[in-house]
């Protein structure tokens, strides 16, 4: 164990014994890195000669994502024992007087990957096209769902337009957060508001931020848990997709949507999977928000860096790192007679 | 004085990279040494090019305010007492401001254009395309 974690460790089992009535010990903590929204820690407890994983969040003192912890707890609990696999979400705990912050506590999926490097070495490169396959089924699975059935409308509003509710909460966070004038952003903006789409023919439950890096897959290309659901929302599931598909998360691949499979082929899977079909003009639309969506969080964790109490190296990395690449991806998406240098040409 | 302070930056993003990050005793603290690495590379080639980007900027977005086929849109007073005027010095901090001013002024006559001028619209694009490139880091793939 980390010197450094050991007092999180010490409040974290006293907090487990009070609430399990039962001792507990830790056996290991350590933090995974990339969890940009929430601090995450893998912790192995012992529990009357039982040992079990857990994955703990806790709220940072700064994030990328302004997100509100009980909505995503829920949707972790709506979500899991459907057919889109999640962790077995256990504690939702706000009190802060525990950990200083709020935190969750999820049961660890065990012996998974999540990130794009390992994805073109053994085991998993032989098994990539597999875990692509599965990512954007159980993506249009996802969308397929009734958000009644499934309870989320209990808690989540439904949005009477979600493209306009969407494009104006993230033209919002640009306008309150960026340190200097944003051009290209405010050149998309204009864009999508003039190309607005009407509302689509079914509201879905939208992951918020569905992406290789935020799910958990194993060396047999299945996928056993889809993670953070911190933006997670009633809305329009064609949002998801385009997301899935943006440049910025495989960067700098260029064919192989999130270091997986060609765009084409994903989008095939995902209509097989909902029962949709994808209007490609609809598309254009949300693929140009999705990048103004991540252009918007980039922003934002710039302001967060600049003038939040976190130093943490990712919000930094996203404000300089990839607000640069991102602008040039919404860049290709806009200009007339783009090059697409960084980004594919519409369909 | 000694110079290069950019090359400096970059050197130590490499040391840390190279150097420091194998060392270090958890996943948690290579992945942020891999952050940090990327971060000083990207500031050290801001730190080298600021300047000269920052005035190249200002001077396309001055060319394109005294274009002809800007003249009809809103505004015209400010972007010619913008034209007018220069940066108050060469600290970065306040050619930073002047440049904030210009894109405001660009961000304005590019909605303008937008519905009235296809040529101005192409010709911002082209404008911002150029900014884009100029400002880009040139990083190792990651």
């Amino acid at each position: 164990m980390h010197p450094d974690l050991k007092p999180l460790a010490d409040r974290f089992v006293h907090y487990l014994a009070e609430r399990w009535q039962t001792p507990v010990r830790v056996r290991t903590i350590e933090q995974i890195p990339g969890g940009a929204s929430r601090e995450t820690y893998r912790v192995r407890v012992e529990t009357a000669g039982e040992v079990q994983g857990l994955i703990l969040r806790r709220d940072p003192v700064s994030s990328l994502i302004d997100t509100e912890r009980a909505l995503e707890y829920q949707t972790y609990a709506a979500v899991h024992g459907s057919a889109v696999p999640v962790p077995e979400p256990l504690i939702l705990e706000e009190d802060t007087r525990h950990l200083d912050r709020p935190f969750s506590v999820m049961r660890e999926v065990p012996g998974c990957e999540t990130g794009i490097p390992p994805l073109s070495a053994p085991p998993y490169a032989a098994v990539r096209e597999r875990i692509g396959h599965n990512k954007w089924r159980l993506l249009g699975t996802l969308a397929a769902m009734d958000v009644d059935t499934l309870g989320v409308t209990r808690f989540m509003q439904a949005p009477e337009h979600p493209a306009a509710c969407e494009l104006d909460y993230w033209a919002g966070v640009i306008d309150a957060d960026a340190l200097h004038p944003q051009p290209v952003a405010q050149a998309a903006i204009r864009w999508l508001r003039r190309n607005l789409p009407p509302p689509g023919p079914k509201l879905s439950l939208v992951h918020g931020d569905y992406r290789s890096g935020n799910f958990l897959y194993n060396a047999e290309g299945e996928i056993k848990g889809v993670l953070d659901w911190e933006m997670a929302h009633v809305g329009d599931p064609l949002e998801d997709l385009a997301w899935s598909l943006d440049p910025i998360w495989p960067w700098p691949e260029r064919v192989l949507a999130g270091a997986l499979m060609p765009r084409d082929t994903a989008i095939g899977i995902w209509e097989d999977a909902s029962g949709m079909a994808v209007d490609r003009e609809t598309f254009r639309w949300w693929q140009i928000f999705a990048s103004l969506k991540a252009l918007a969080i980039w922003i934002s964790s710039t302001e967060d860096f600049v003038h939040g109490e976190s130093k943490e190296p990712i919000l930094g990395m996203a404000g300089w790192v990839l607000t640069d690449r991102q602008n040039r991806i919404l860049m290709d998406r806009l200009q007339p007679n783009s090059p697409h240098l960084y980004a594919e040409a519409p369909v | 004085m000694i110079p290069q302070p950019g090359r400096i930056l970059a050197d130590l993003a490499m040391k840390l990279a190279s150097s420091v990050a194998p060392e270090t005793t958890s996943n948690f603290a290579m992945a942020n040494t891999g952050l940090i690495s990327m971060l000083m590379l990207s500031l050290a080639q801001d730190s080298e090019r600021a300047v000269a980007n920052r005035m190249a900027d200002i001077e396309d977005m001055k060319a394109l305010f005294h274009s002809p086929d800007a003249e009809p849109a809103p505004g015209s007073d400010l972007r010619t007492a913008y034209c007018e005027r220069g940066p108050t010095s060469l600290y970065l901090s306040e050619m930073d401001a002047f440049h904030a001013d210009g894109l405001k002024l660009l961000i304005a006559l590019h909605g303008w254009a937008e519905a009235h001028s296809q040529a101005l619209d192409e010709a911002i694009w082209q404008f911002l395309r150029t900014h884009t490139e100029r400002n880009k880091f040139d990083l190792p793939d990651a």
